[in-house]
Formats: structure tokens, C-alpha cells, sequence
């Protein structure tokens, strides 16, 4: 890691991670420390682990963690359920939102923000007093009031699905947002809309880990650090640069370096 | 099994009328259905002999209905305390069967009788009194909805029977409300004819209270460019057998289908659905949603027939099943029996949990898993719940009502 | 898009393995009784328990009642009226190929199975049997050297008795049903597999069922067993003479896979099927039935059936073993007035078992095509998955196509997802093809054979190629 002085605690902490799925090895001892304000990337080819890394940290209960911690805030949250991550400020924008048939997304999304409000001993919103706050975030994202009156994400349009996971984000405020490959899928207007989105949401209390494969979404909003994965494990971490290196080098690289070691 | 004595030593019921009598004399030929057929070999057999325990109670106590008119015009008949319906508007007419045209109806109906598949409605229509038996002829526009109630008082066996004969190019909106009193049992036939270019929306709801059972059977007939659209639900019994036969008598009509059965305790709960195409041009769409939780056990088994005669039908069937607990089970059987070779017919079935990754999704947004249960839940009956005629806005009773316990 | 006249302008394809060879044999009286099942045991010089085996099997039949859920409708069989034992008249002991009667080796030539030295399949083992008796099996000693034994049954039982007895009717047993009962009473041949630890069968393995006596029926008996990491590949051949009196098939499989073994068996069905009014053909009343006994074993069925009067068949999957794996792959085509009623059951039993079935049924002419199946997760099942495809195809308005899928579940952490479907050669499609120059029986195989794709791809690849050649055959001038 880079060496400079850090003011305040970090929000995430996760320590030497080891974690596997019916029986197979996927993460083979990850670190990873975000402080407030910081915006980490992590690139890396498909299938080395980094979707899993941030469906572990949100809790995802296929994947058992076999070594490590995850410490959030200072806490260990290994023990705790997806939930109760979710509502103590821990954000997963999925890579594939799930389309929930019949559930209204308006009613989904005054439940969950009503969850994290609860725990952050704010009041909870009636439907009324929802749909104005509502209002103000669907600005940000750019969407339409319709939306809300459909199911959760069914019938969504790639771009459509992405907008809707930064509006939850801007209704339950969390501490870090980990937003797996947000930018797959979307054409360059709903890119810049998304990444607008996400630079308004975000403040010096906050931190982000955007993981993706491409340069594009960097282009919009800059990291501080970037972080290659390969094989269940960081290999490398540097600048924002390192993005631009990978984009010219690909990651075949990445492959050997596994190899090596 | 006292009914079954009473059946065969000829006792069941005094001065019975001329169907009584025909279709008592056919149930003395062999009184049980056949257990080992398909419609049956999955009941459980102490259940059903729980159903026939109770006697017929000649005397009822009066009938109150559990919820409000959902709007002023609404007709609300009771079947068994029926008062003489004789309603001649401008646009519309109901008007009710005289007995001798409902021995005509029977009389025709039951020549079409399976002594096994029809075995609930022989025992119908042995115990259904002429009080018991609610007879509509419908006609016209602009008919108002209209909601049925039959139920059966405690600690008794009750024989209800609705016919209803919507003639050409009517279009109605009809609720049927089946509910079991404490340790009762309800045998529910209905009978409808849909004549041409008619259409017919109708909501089957049944509960029941503590050890409560139910047959139900429902027997329709749609005739040329008709259209029928069931929505059903039923819940909370003891041991409920729902028997669903619907013919296309020239082909050519339509019929949507979406049922539910909701299974707890030791509960046990049957849809069975029969399809008869019996000519060109029909169209099917069924889905059966099935949810067994605790001790409970869900059946559904559906067939499609589609004869030669009925090329270029469209049937599609699925069936849907949520299997909530160790102990609880589901079996399932949707089947299509095909000798066109012009047709479009699809069947599936799945059986299944609440699914994870949804739940999932739901928890990482700070939902906790029984509310993101409850929310995929209330979803999965929904669909059917929106599909019932005149149950759109009393979603919350009926939501109420699949929460308790 | 199908003339009326063309389907009744049947151009028929004669039923080509529908001689009869002109051999000395030895057949014993008609009938069954206690006397016959003791005579039966003795030629084949059997020990006690197989003796009392089959009694109790007897004892059991004769106590059962022949099953009518299936529908099929068949005349009524007369079970006295049947030869339980009819054998080509040999030399006592025959110890190599050549003293097998030339005239068998002739049989089997001509059905494209050639047994001798010179002229066997290279890659392909395989034990001949005609009527009740296996007359035949080629390399047997390149098996053995890798520990593998294939022999018919018969010889089995005199030469590793321990396995028998461990082992038969374990997964069918005798009083299974009717025809297993009757089968488990009177099995006369068959063939026997058995692959030891850790081997890998060097060659596919074969048996070849000929019928050729008219009076007699054909109770075979097959039993495989894989120990544990072992493998093989099993392929099944059968034809028949072309009799106008029904002949009864009534075999008993039985595969047992232990601890990460695999068995594929494949059948490729072709008994006389009679005639386009239906006259003759043989009824296939079969068994077949695999145990996954060891964790992560793996069984998969793949059959074409395209023959018999009736066919009444469910090769099925027990899953026991944790993480064990069951198959079905059938292509089932039924003409003139054939009926198949045809399916498997897939009970998962241990924890994450998964089993797949893929379908395929094709009616054509007034033929009834039925597929039915069973998959039930048991209370221990957690984890398991199956998933179905029952696909029918409907040629010509007179054929019917039946799905009658039982799904039964007892483990909430389970899946069970079942889809059918009913097609037909659309206009469109043939247009298509003939438009681009393709003759319109060519294009109407093609797409045969591409509906039972999925089907086709699981079978080994002789066996492949063998079935696609055998629905053109027999659907030639079905379709117009």
C-alpha cells in the first residue's frame, strides 16, 4: 500500500481472506483496507474472484469463509447476515440485479430504506413522505417515475437495472459502496449518467470499490488506488495509473504472474 | 364413515327427490371412489373418511357473511337461505331455474356422469336438498358482479349446488365464496353453461376454520367464442379436494385458469383439472400455484385432452410449487393427452424453495429474510390474488388471512 | 403440409432382420409350472439358491396381477402357451469360436454383427445371444487381462457364483413387478459385467438379442456391476424374425455403480414391430433399473426404441449415493400401430443427487406414444436437482402423443423443473429445406433428426449413426 498518513479509521478491513464455494478454493488470502473518502478500483480477468470478494463482503451465504477477517467500522462482521450488513451501511450494487416478479420496486425500496433509517435511529418513512424523498433521487439517476409502479427490476433494461441499483444507493446512504461491474452493459450516456450518480452520492465519509475490467468507468471517476486480481488474489496495487497500463497491457500478464509465484 | 352406512342402507335421506333418488342408486352400486385411480390414489384416505364423519343438518343457523359489499350493486346470494331472485332490469335479467328445469339440467348433466370422476357430484346431488340448490339464468348487459356464499355450520356435513346458465353475449363478474365452520364439511357442485360469445370472470375463495373439509367441484361447459377466466384460491382445511372440469364443447373459446393452494399444519389440499378440447381453435392458459409448509401435503394434477377433432389448439399448462418445510410435501402431475397433430401444447412443472438469490438481493438492501420472504410470498399469490374477480380490493383481508398463524 | 393421399401411399421399407434361421434347436414343452422353473435350473446346471431364487420369484407371480395402468390395451397373453427354454443345439462344451454352428455365425452376419476372429468389430465386445441361450462372446481374453469379465449370465453363475449371489436381483427385485417376477422366475441368458477398482473398460462392451424361435418368449437377464472409479460403456442391440403371432420380452437389467464409477448403457431397440395392421410384433415388457450405491457414481441411460408391437419400459435411477448422478436419454418413434409407453424414474434418495431426463417421442401413423416418469426427492435429498424435457413430435392427425410426468418432493432444498412440449414439422420448415433443394423425405428426416439431437449426442458414436439410419428407415412414406 501506498504510505501515506491516514486521519481517520478505515471503514472496510479485510485481512489475509480466504474463502471457498462447495469445497472450492475461490479467494486465497485478500487484503484490502478502505478509508473514508477513498475510491478503490479492482480489475482482473473473469473468474479471479472479485465478484465473489464483494458478494462475501455483502454476505453472500454460498461462500464460506475458511480464513480472515472482514472488519467493518472496526468490527469483525463475519457472523453477520446479509441484512444486517446492509442496514449498518454496507452497499452491493449487483453486476446483475435480480428481477423479482411482483414485488413493486417502490415498495422494495421504502422497505430497505426504511431498514437503514431504523438502524440509524431515523424515523421511518410513510409511503407519503417516501415517495418525496424518492423523487429527489430519481433525479440523480435520471429515471422515471414509472418505475417505481413496475416489479423489482422485471423487464428492466441493462441500463435500466444499473440506474435502479445507484438509486438504492442514494436512498440507503452506506459508508462503502462495492459496485460490481456497474459499468458492463451500459452505453456511454447511461455510463456517464451512472458515474454522475455515483460522484454525488459519494463524500469525504464514504468509500467506493468499483470493480470492473475496463478503463471507461475510471475515465469518469478517478481512483485513488487500483488493484489487480488474479487466482483469489490482489498481485498488484498502484495509482490510477496502473489502469491506463493494463488497458494498453491486457491482463494475459496477470496469468504468468500466478504462475511464477 | 357414517355417510357411507347411510348410503348403503339407503338412510341417507328422508323423501328424496327424483335426482336424489337416481344419483343415490348409482352411489349404492359402489358407494367409494376408486382409490387406486389417479384422480384419488393420492388422497389421504383418514381424511377423507373425516369428511363423511359428519351427518346432514336439516336446520342451519343463519348465515353471516365475514366481509362488507365492496360496492353498492353487488348481488349477494346465499345459497340455502335463498329468498325467490326473479331480477328483471332494463339492460339485464336474473331470474331464477324452476325445480322442473333443474331435474332437466341434472338429468342431462348426469347423463354425462364417470362413476369415479364424478363421484363428488353423485354425492352432491344425493344430499343436496331442493333448498340447497341455487339456479340462475342470466342474461343481458351491464349485469352488476355478483358474489355466492355457501358454507357449512358446525359439526355437520352440508350439500350445497349452484347452477348458472349465462346465456349469449353476456358478460359477468361472478365471486364465489366457499367457508368451513369449525369441524365441518362442505360438498360444493357447480354447474356452469357459457353459451356463445359470452364471457365469464369468476373468483373461487375458500377457507375454512378449524378442522373444516371440503369436495368442491366445478363442472363448465363454454360453447363457440366464450370466454372463462378462473381465479381460485383455497386454504386453511383440514382436507379440501378441488375438482376442476371444463369443456370446450366445439373447441374455439377460451379459458384462462390461475388456482392456488396454500397448505399448513397437517393439512391436505387437491387441485384437479380437467381439459377437454372437443373441438378446433381452443385456447388454454393454466398456471396452479401450490405452497406446503409444516406437516402439509399439496397435490396438483392437471390433464389437457386434445382429440383429432381439435387441431391448431393452444394449450399451455404450468405448475408452480413451493415446498416451505422437511416434513411437508408436494406432488405434482401436469399431463396432456394428444392425437392432433396441429397444436401448440406446452406443459411444465417446478418444485422449489423461495428462491435464494432473490432473497438475497432483498437482505443486502437491509430487508431481513422473514420480511423478504413475506414480500416474495405476498408476490407469488398475487398473481393469482389479482387474477380473482372483485378480490383486487380486499387484497388486504386476503392477505390478512394467508398471514395468520 | 401433409397430403392426405401421401400418408396413406405408404411406401413400406421392408423390416430388413425380419428372417428366420433354420436351426436344430432344443425347446422344452410350453408352459409354466413349478417342473419347468426346476428343468430350467438344472440344464443350465444352477446352484440351490438360484434354484430357490427363481421358486420364490414363481411364488410371487403367481400371486400377482398382470398391471393394466399403463393402457395399453394388449390381447390378453397366455402365459401356458409360451416356451420358456429354447436353445440352438451345440456341442456340450464349446471352447473356442469355430465350433459355434456356422448358421449362427451366418445369423449374426447378416444382422451386421459378425462374430468370428476375422470379421469382429474391432473396438466393440460382444456376446451374441439367440433365443435363451448366449452362444458367443469375443474378447474375452483382452478383457480379462484388465480384469474386466463379460460372459452371459449363465456362465457367470458357474464361475463367480459370490458375485451373483451378492448382487442379483439387489436392484429389481423379484417382486418388483410382474414381469421382473416372471423374468426373476424363468431367465434363461444374459450377459454379465463386471469392471473391478479403478478400471476403465478399454473397449465398449455389447450384447446382441436375437430372437428367432416364434413360440418361445425371451427372459433375459443383465447384470453390470463398477466397482469403485471404474467405467464402462454398454451397448444393447435387439431384432427379431417377423412372426404374425406376438412374442414375449420380458428382460430384467440391473446396474450397480459404487464409489465414483460411471456406467453408460445405451439401447438401440429394433424388435419386428408387426405389421401395418398391427398383426405380430414382440410385446417389451422390460426392467431396467440402476442403483447409484457409492458417492458421485454415475449412471445414464440413452435409448432408441423404434421397435416392438408394444414397448412398456422405464429404465430408471435409484440415487443413493451422495452426489451420485442419473441419466435418461430416449428417443422413442412409434408407427402404424405401434404404442410405447416409455419414461424412467429418478429417485433421489442421498444428498446432492442430480438426475437429467431429455425425452424425445415421435408418433406417426395411428401409432399411441407415451412418455411417463417418475422423479421423487425423498426426505434425505437435500441439495438434489432434476431437470426434464419431454419433447413430442406428431406426424399425420392419427397419432397421439401422451405426457404423464409424476413429480413428487418431500425436501424443501431441492429442485424439480419438468417442461414438455408438442411440435410438428411446420410448413414453413419444409419450405425452407425443399426450397433449397432438398428432397421432401430427406428434409422431413433432417428434422427428425434434429428434434432427437440432444438425444443422438448421447449415445456412442457407431450407435449414433445407426439410429439416425433407422428413423429415416422407419419413417419412410409414414409422412407425405
Amino acid at each position: 500500500m501506498q504510505n501515506t498518513m491516514k486521519e481517520s479509521d478505515p471503514i472496510l478491513e479485510v485481512q489475509n481472506l480466504f474463502a471457498s464455494t462447495d469445497n472450492l478454493p475461490i479467494l486465497k488470502g485478500v487484503s484490502l483496507t478502505v478509508y473514508p473518502g477513498e475510491i478503490h478500483a479492482i480489475m482482473g480477468r473473469n473468474g479471479c474472484g472479485k465478484s465473489t470478494l464483494s458478494k462475501i463482503i455483502a454476505g453472500h451465504p454460498s461462500y464460506n469463509v475458511t480464513n480472515g477477517e472482514i472488519k467493518f467500522s472496526g468490527e469483525n462482521i463475519n457472523s453477520l447476515e446479509p441484512e444486517e450488513r446492509s442496514q449498518s451501511g454496507i452497499f452491493l450494487g449487483f453486476q446483475y440485479p435480480i428481477e423479482i416478479p411482483g414485488v413493486s420496486n417502490l415498495e422494495f425500496l421504502r422497505v430497505s430504506t426504511n431498514a437503514r433509517r431504523k438502524f440509524l435511529n431515523k424515523e421511518e418513512l410513510d409511503t407519503f413522505d417516501f415517495e418525496e424523498l424518492v423523487k429527489e433521487k430519481l433525479e440523480l439517476v435520471k429515471m422515471d417515475h414509472a418505475f417505481l409502479s413496475r416489479s423489482v427490476n422485471q423487464g428492466f433494461s441493462g441500463g435500466e437495472k444499473k440506474r435502479n441499483e445507484i438509486l438504492q444507493m442514494a436512498l440507503l446512504e452506506p459508508k462503502i459502496a462495492i459496485l460490481d461491474e456497474t459499468d458492463s452493459g451500459l452505453d456511454i450516456d447511461a455510463l456517464r449518467i451512472v458515474a454522475s450518480g455515483i460522484k454525488k452520492i459519494s463524500n469525504a465519509q464514504t468509500g467506493i470499490i468499483l470493480i470492473t475490467h475496463y478503463q471507461r468507468l475510471l475515465d469518469e471517476i478517478e481512483p485513488n488506488y487500483v488493484h489487480v486480481m488474479a487466482d483469489g488474489q490482489i498481485i498488484k496495487t498502484g495509482g490510477s495509473d496502473l489502469a491506463l497500463e493494463l488497458e494498453k497491457k491486457g491482463y494475459e500478464w496477470t496469468d504468468n504472474f500466478v504462475k511464477e509465484t | 364413515m357414517k355417510i357411507i352406512e347411510k348410503i348403503k342402507t339407503n338412510k341417507l335421506i328422508d323423501n328424496p327427490t327424483e335426482i336424489q333418488k337416481f344419483c343415490l342408486h348409482k352411489l349404492q352400486s359402489r358407494p367409494l371412489p376408486n382409490f387406486k385411480s389417479e384422480l384419488w390414489r393420492l388422497s389421504n384416505k383418514s381424511k377423507f373418511s373425516e369428511f363423511l364423519d359428519y351427518s346432514v343438518n336439516e336446520k342451519e343457523p343463519k348465515f353471516d357473511i365475514p366481509f362488507s359489499k365492496n360496492s353498492q350493486n353487488t348481488i349477494r346470494l346465499i345459497i340455502g337461505e335463498n329468498r325467490q331472485i326473479n331480477l328483471i332490469e332494463e339492460n339485464y335479467s336474473i331470474e331464477q331455474l324452476s325445480e322442473d328445469k333443474l331435474d332437466e339440467y341434472f338429468k342431462e348433466q348426469i347423463s354425462y356422469f364417470d362413476q369415479n370422476q364424478n363421484w363428488s357430484d353423485l354425492l352432491n346431488l344425493s344430499l343436496s336438498c331442493t333448498k340447497n340448490i341455487l339456479g340462475l339464468k342470466i342474461n343481458g348487459s351491464k349485469i352488476p358482479p355478483i358474489e355466492i356464499f355457501s358454507h357449512a355450520s358446525n359439526n355437520s356435513l352440508s350439500a350445497k349446488t349452484l347452477v348458472i346458465i349465462l346465456e349469449k353475449n353476456c358478460d359477468i363478474e361472478l365471486l364465489q365464496v366457499n367457508l368451513g365452520k369449525e369441524n365441518s364439511s362442505l360438498s360444493q357442485s357447480t354447474f356452469f353453461c357459457i353459451e356463445e360469445n359470452s364471457s365469464l370472470n369468476h373468483g373461487v375463495v375458500s377457507y375454512g376454520e378449524k378442522r373444516s373439509n371440503l369436495l368442491n367441484s366445478l363442472n363448465v361447459i363454454q360453447h363457440k367464442n366464450s370466454e372463462y377466466n378462473l381465479g381460485t384460491l383455497h386454504f386453511k382445511f383440514n382436507y379440501a379436494r378441488f375438482e376442476i372440469c371444463i369443456k370446450q364443447s366445439v373447441g374455439e373459446a377460451k379459458t384462462n385458469i390461475k388456482s392456488m393452494q396454500i397448505t399448513k399444519k397437517d393439512e391436505q389440499i387437491s387441485t384437479y383439472t380437467r381439459i377437454d378440447f372437443n373441438g378446433p381453435d381452443g385456447f388454454l392458459d393454466q398456471i396452479n400455484k401450490s405452497l406446503a409448509d409444516d406437516k402439509s401435503h399439496a397435490i396438483f394434477e392437471g390433464s389437457i385432452i386434445v382429440p383429432k377433432i381439435a387441431q391448431k389448439t393452444d394449450a399451455s399448462q404450468l405448475s408452480r410449487n413451493l415446498l416451505l418445510s422437511n416434513f411437508a410435501q408436494i406432488d405434482t402431475k401436469p399431463q396432456l393427452e394428444i392425437i392432433a397433430d396441429d397444436v401448440k401444447c406446452k406443459h411444465g412443472a417446478t418444485i422449489s424453495q423461495l428462491n435464494e438469490e432473490e432473497l438475497f438481493y432483498m437482505r443486502t438492501r437491509g430487508i431481513t429474510l422473514p420480511e423478504a420472504s413475506k414480500l416474495q410470498l405476498s408476490s407469488y399469490f398475487q398473481e393469482i390474488i389479482s387474477f380473482i374477480p372483485v378480490s383486487k380490493d380486499r387484497w388486504n383481508l386476503l392477505d390478512k388471512l394467508l398471514n395468520e398463524n | 403440409m401433409v397430403e392426405e393421399n401421401l400418408v396413406k401411399d405408404v411406401v413400406k421399407e421392408p423390416y430388413k432382420y425380419g428372417f428366420v434361421t433354420d436351426i436344430e434347436t432344443e425347446k422344452i414343452e410350453k408352459g409354466l409350472n413349478e417342473d419347468i422353473i426346476r428343468l430350467i435350473s438344472h440344464k443350465k446346471e444352477e446352484p440351490k439358491y438360484l434354484l430357490d431364487f427363481r421358486l420364490k420369484a414363481f411364488k410371487k407371480w403367481q400371486k400377482m396381477e398382470e398391471p393394466d395402468w399403463a393402457g395399453l390395451g394388449y390381447k390378453q397373453i397366455d402365459y401356458q402357451d409360451i416356451i420358456y427354454y429354447s436353445a440352438p443345439k451345440q456341442k456340450e462344451k464349446i471352447s473356442s469360436l469355430d465350433e459355434v454352428d456356422p448358421k449362427l455365425l451366418e445369423t449374426f452376419d447378416k444382422l451386421g454383427i459378425p462374430l468370428t476372429e476375422q470379421k469382429k468389430l474391432t473396438n466393440v465386445a460382444v456376446d451374441a445371444v439367440f433365443d435363451s441361450v448366449s452362444i458367443a462372446t469375443t474378447f474375452r481374453e483382452e478383457l480379462a487381462e484388465h480384469g474386466v469379465i463379460f460372459c452371459s449370465i449363465s456362465e457367470a453363475v458357474k464361475n463367480h457364483s459370490d458375485l451373483i449371489e451378492k448382487y442379483l436381483g439387489t436392484v429389481v427385485p423379484a417382486s418388483d413387478n410382474y414381469f421382473a417376477a416372471l423374468n426373476s422366475a424363468v431367465f434363461s441368458d444374459g450377459s454379465f459385467v463386471y469392471i473391478p477398482k479403478g478400471v476403465t473398460c478399454p473397449m465398449d462392451l455389447s450384447s446382441y438379442f436375437r430372437i428367432n424361435s416364434g413360440d418361445s418368449g425371451q427372459f433375459e437377464r443383465t447384470l453390470i456391476i463398477a466397482e469403485e472409479s471404474s467405467s464402462v460403456s454398454y451397448l444393447e442391440g435387439c431384432t427379431a424374425p417377423m412372426f404374425d403371432t406376438n412374442t414375449l420380452h420380458a428382460a430384467v437389467v440391473e446396474l450397480i455403480a459404487l464409489d465414483d464409477a460411471s456406467i453408460k448403457y445405451s439401447t438401440v431397440q429394433n424388435w419386428y414391430a408387426g405389421d401395418e395392421e398391427g398383426v405380430g410384433g414382440i410385446f417389451n415388457f422390460v426392467t431396467k433399473r440402476g442403483k447409484c450405491l457409492g458417492k458421485r457414481s454415475k449412471i445414464s441411460w440413452s435409448q432408441v426404441e423404434t421397435g416392438s408391437a408394444i414397448t412398456w419400459k422405464y429404465p430408471s435411477c435409484i440415487l443413493l449415493g451422495e452426489e451420485s448422478i442419473g441419466e435418461f436419454y430416449s428417443v422413442a418413434l412409434t408407427n402404424n400401430l405401434q404404442k410405447a409407453d416409455t419414461g424412467t424414474k429418478m429417485i433421489h434418495i442421498g444428498p446432492k443427487t442430480k438426475s437429467t431426463i431429455v425425452s424425445k417421442g415421435i408418433s406417426a401413423g395411428n401409432s399411441i406414444n407415451s412418455y411417463r416418469g417418475l422423479v421423487k426427492m425423498g426426505t434425505k435429498a437435500t441439495g438434489s436437482r432434476n431437470y426434464s424435457q419431454c419433447d413430442s413430435m406428431l406426424i399425420g392427425d392419427q397419432a397421439s402423443a401422451n405426457t404423464f410426468p409424476y413429480i413428487k418432493s418431500q425436501q424443501p432444498n431441492s429442485e424439480i423443473e419438468h417442461e414438455a412440449s408438442t411440435c410438428r414439422i411446420s410448413e414453413d420448415q419444409l419450405f425452407y429445406l425443399q426450397s433449397r433443394g432438398i428432397e421432401f423425405e430427406e428434409a422431413i428426416s433432417m428434422m427428425v433428426s434434429g428434434f432427437c439431437r440432444d438425444v443422438f449426442n448421447q449415445l456412442p458414436m457407431e450407435f449414433a449413426a445407426e439410429a439416425d439410419k433407422l428413423l429415416a428407415l422407419k419413417l419412410e412414406g409414414s409422412v407425405g
